[in-house]
């Protein structure tokens, strides 16, 4: 019998808060390993911003140390920074002599925007491509596919990034290298919206081309291992079209596996990419991050692994849900009890 | 002298549009040509800073790309010409005392804050005694003899010394030591003052915002103090990641101006070609870059001077230009750069290192060394660390190792990030021999003295003398010209300070760096200044 919609809500409001529940300690442990890990790295903070200032004296360099807490024993600091998580205080990045929560949310707007674009033109894409390939299986569209697939998922974004900076800035001059935004311009309203259009788009094409190709081959090989099966067979025995079939009974079986993947690649959206946001000057939070490490402001790259570390637990939880509601037979509390 | 300014200004004007009037009845082209030289209102300039600063906060920071954009917001006291005199900014005039333990600035009337409030001598004792003295990290050397600032008037500021320092007076510009307003800081906490991340001064363009990670937007001061100045309505300090994206961006004329190593060397002679791209290496005459060697003089095998000359003689300083610099760059010969011949400190009279039969002497002085060739032909293995910033200290880390096998010593290349190669070298002495650059700055006093003197040998202190290197005898040169004044003796001083250090070679002086500034053409007037992109930009203008 198939469920109520507000038994299922039920169901799935009792299996988030138990997963919530859950996910408490998972955190705390991640919160543990984090700071663990990065005080690994030799140097800190304060070498840093010496080394920058071209020269300091050791007086200083105290003076810094002291400042930032580095001058405390380690578990002191640890105690230090386990009660402000607890309290939902992500700290003070003393290198930009700001607080790490507006870091963050600064850089969120573009991060959520380009890789919001990324996911929904590559997972769209990707299924239909993967779809129109299987359909047509070793035909010259698939095999065209294929290729494509291959070759823009073998090619490193960096490379990718520049070739199309070539090409469409400096060769046609149709889009920015580089930015958000024209600095020079400072458009407002649709001409603002417009403007960060522009600068989306390569980007967006860079990051996309590489996660397409990745989803195309992946809903390709999984609408041929679905068309195979017995029930495809029985829609095809009651009289069903070649598309009525694909669209209403493959499609729905074969996305299982990308929803899968595609809830991975959420999980890390927060994460922004390196390499994308360096090549275009993109503010994301992947740059952030990388440059934190490298400055040794461990309280921003803290705070970025802690909210990446959430965001993870959630989507997790969210991919769970879409499974059972993609395909009904999976229930939740199962999992739950097995 | 504004007057006279605003005349000069106006006759040019006129004289132009008679030209003009003149040519248009002869011939059209000269037309263009005369007003293209008459300096335009307007426009944006966007300028290639790299990477983002953490702050503004150019009195806490010496940091390259603090300086580029706080030097637009915040005025010195001094300016400086491209001989390296100092010349008028915010001070007027100023006065030595015969004994050189009193300096008398007076300042320039009717300078206004950018909220408003007049720049006085009371900011001037604030910014230098309460700031710059406790916070600058230059500041142990540049103001270490100063006791005191005496403001008798509102626009007088009197330094007292406690002995003469002739180098004060070049450690005075926007860049080293910004005039900073009192009213706005005076009574908070100093280390995280709001001012670091949106600074008020005195300066040609205002601070309007900060998009981390995008650009910090800087507009026009309309009551800036130079009549006429700033020309530009907008500088735009552009943050992007990746070099070769750096370069499209001038390419496209999307941004400007980039310089300090902005734009790679690599891609400067591409550049270079088009015909909208110009490049400069003047406006780094204060820096005096300066690419080194660095022994570990305390640990074998370099406690040996002999070892130490021997790879002294190896390094072919010329190839190393060519090859790994694009030829961007000087042989040097000695601690002090020859940017300081116009001022006497610099000698080229010193221990010759790049004679024909370098290698040979180099094979033998290690020999002499007691480091003889093994059977396998090799003397002995080192570790060579590389100063982590960029790819061509690789390359050069590469042309280092391979001179080295030649001489039968075998090196391990070591690459770290930033801080941990700080904590190696300037903390724990954990290395044998590493590259380096550094600048020299506008006085041997603030830029040199800090590699070889016994006093800097101080664990956790950066950029100072991690060779560990001292003698009595240069740590007496360097004490005598910090208070010499006349500057005939204290040439003579320096003069055998070099001679002295060449012999000893504690480091290896490769060669003198010259940064490359890249412009787009229609960028006039920008690099006017021996700071060149550390300097305020007033008089920069667009030639559109």
């Amino acid at each position: 019998m198939k469920p109520s919609f507000l038994g299922l809500l039920a169901a799935s409001l009792g299996y988030a808060v138990g997963r919530l529940a859950r996910a408490i300690p998972t955190i705390a442990v991640i919160v543990l390993l984090n700071f663990g890990l990065v005080h690994l790295a030799p140097g800190d903070a304060a070498d840093v911003l010496a080394g920058e200032a071209g020269a300091a004296t050791p007086e200083y360099m105290q003076q810094l140390r002291h400042k930032f807490g580095l001058d405390q024993p380690l578990a002191v600091q640890l105690l230090v920074y386990a009660k402000n998580i607890f309290s939902f205080d992500l700290g003070y990045s003393f290198r930009h002599d700001r607080p790490v929560r507006q870091l963050i949310l600064e850089r969120l707007g573009p991060t959520l925007l380009l890789m919001g674009t990324t996911l929904v033109v590559s997972v769209g894409l990707g299924i239909l491509l993967g779809m129109l390939a299987a359909r047509r299986v070793n035909s010259w569209q698939d095999n065209v596919i294929s290729v494509v697939a291959l070759v823009s998922y073998a090619t490193p974004l960096f490379w990718a990034g520049l070739m199309l900076i070539v090409v469409f800035s400096i060769k046609l001059g149709w889009l920015p290298t580089s930015g958000m935004e024209d600095v020079a311009a400072f458009n407002e309203g649709w001409a603002r919206v417009l403007d960060i259009g522009r600068h989306l788009v390569l980007p967006a094409l860079t990051l996309s081309l590489f996660y397409l190709a990745f989803y195309a081959r992946l809903m390709r090989a999984s609408m041929l291992e679905q068309s195979g099966m017995d029930y495809i067979t029985t829609a095809r025995a009651k009289g069903l079209t070649e598309s009525q079939i694909a669209w209403r009974h493959t499609l729905r079986n074969a996305v299982l596996p990308v929803v899968t993947m595609a809830g991975i690649q959420v999980g890390s959206l927060l994460g922004g990419s390196v390499v994308v946001e360096t090549v275009f000057g993109w503010p994301g939070l992947g740059s952030l991050a990388f440059e934190s490490l490298f400055a040794r402001d461990l309280n921003l790259l803290l705070g970025i692994f802690f909210i990446s570390a959430c965001l993870v637990v959630v989507v997790n939880m969210v991919v769970d849900v879409i499974y059972s509601i993609l395909d009904p037979r999976i229930e939740l509390g199962s999992r739950e009890a097995a | 002298m504004t007057n006279v300014q605003r005349h000069g200004r106006w006759a040019l004007a006129s004289r132009h549009a008679i030209l003009a009037l003149v040519a248009i009845l002869l011939v059209a082209i000269p037309i263009e040509w005369s007003w293209a030289q008459a300096p335009k209102r307007g426009g944006t300039l966007v300028m290639i800073v790299q990477p983002e600063p953490p702050t503004l906060a150019s009195y806490q920071s010496t940091s390259g790309p603090v300086g580029q954009v706080a030097t637009k917001v915040y005025d010195g006291l001094l300016e400086y010409d491209f001989n390296l005199k100092p010349i008028p900014s915010l001070a007027e005039s100023w006065n030595v005392s015969a004994d050189g333990k009193t300096i008398t600035f007076k300042l320039r009337k009717g300078v206004k804050f950018h909220d408003g409030k007049p720049f006085t001598s009371a900011d001037v004792q604030f910014s230098i005694m309460e700031v710059l003295k406790k916070m600058h990290p230059r500041a142990p050397t540049t103001f270490r003899e100063l006791e005191s600032i005496d403001t008798p008037d509102p626009y007088t500021a009197v330094f007292h010394l406690q002995r003469p320092a002739p180098y004060l007076l070049m450690g005075l510009s926007g860049y080293e030591s910004p005039m900073l307003p009192k009213h706005l800081m005076q009574g908070t906490n100093l280390q995280s003052s709001p001012l670091a991340n949106a600074p008020v001064g005195t300066g040609p363009y205002k601070f309007v915002e900060w998009k981390k990670g995008e650009y910090v937007r800087l507009d026009r001061n309309p009551d800036y103090w130079k009549p006429g100045l700033p020309r530009l309505d907008r500088v735009i300090c552009r943050f992007i990641g990746d070099a070769a994206t750096r370069s499209a961006a001038i390419e496209t004329g999307e941004a400007h101006l980039g310089g300090l190593g902005a734009i790679p060397n690599v891609d400067i002679a591409r550049l270079k070609a088009l015909p909208t791209i110009t490049t400069t290496t003047k406006g780094y005459e204060m820096l005096s870059p300066m690419v080194m060697l660095d022994f570990n003089t305390k640990r074998k095998p370099f406690d040996n001077v002999k070892v130490r000359q021997a790879i002294a003689y190896a390094i072919d300083r010329q190839f190393v230009i060519d090859n790994i610099w694009f030829g961007y760059g000087k042989p040097a010969t000695g601690p002090i750069s020859s940017n300081f011949k116009a001022t006497g400190m610099y000698t080229g009279d010193v221990k010759n290192y790049n004679v024909p039969n370098r290698m040979e002497i180099a094979n033998k002085l290690l020999d002499e060394a007691g480091y003889p060739r093994k059977a396998d032909g090799t003397r002995f293995e080192i570790v060579h660390d590389l100063t982590p910033y960029g790819e061509e200290w690789k390359r050069y880390g590469e042309y280092v190792q391979q001179v080295l096998s030649k001489l039968g010593i075998k090196a391990t290349l070591r690459y770290e990030d930033v801080p941990a190669w700080l904590r190696r070298v300037y903390t724990n002495y954990d290395f044998q021999l590493t590259n380096n650059w550094v600048q020299t700055q506008a006085d041997p006093v603030i830029g040199v003295h800090r590699f070889y003197s016994s006093k800097t040998i101080k664990p956790g202190a950066v950029f100072v003398n991690d060779a560990q290197w001292s003698s009595p005898r240069t740590d007496e040169l360097m004490e005598q010209a910090t208070v010499e004044t006349d500057p005939a003796k204290r040439n003579a001083l320096y003069h055998e300070l070099q001679k002295l250090l060449v012999e000893a070679s504690p480091y290896v002086w490769v060669f003198e760096l010259d940064f490359v500034t890249v412009e787009n053409k229609m960028v006039k007037d920008a690099i006017v200044s021996p700071l060149g992109i550390y300097a305020s930009f007033d008089r920069a203008w667009l030639d559109k």
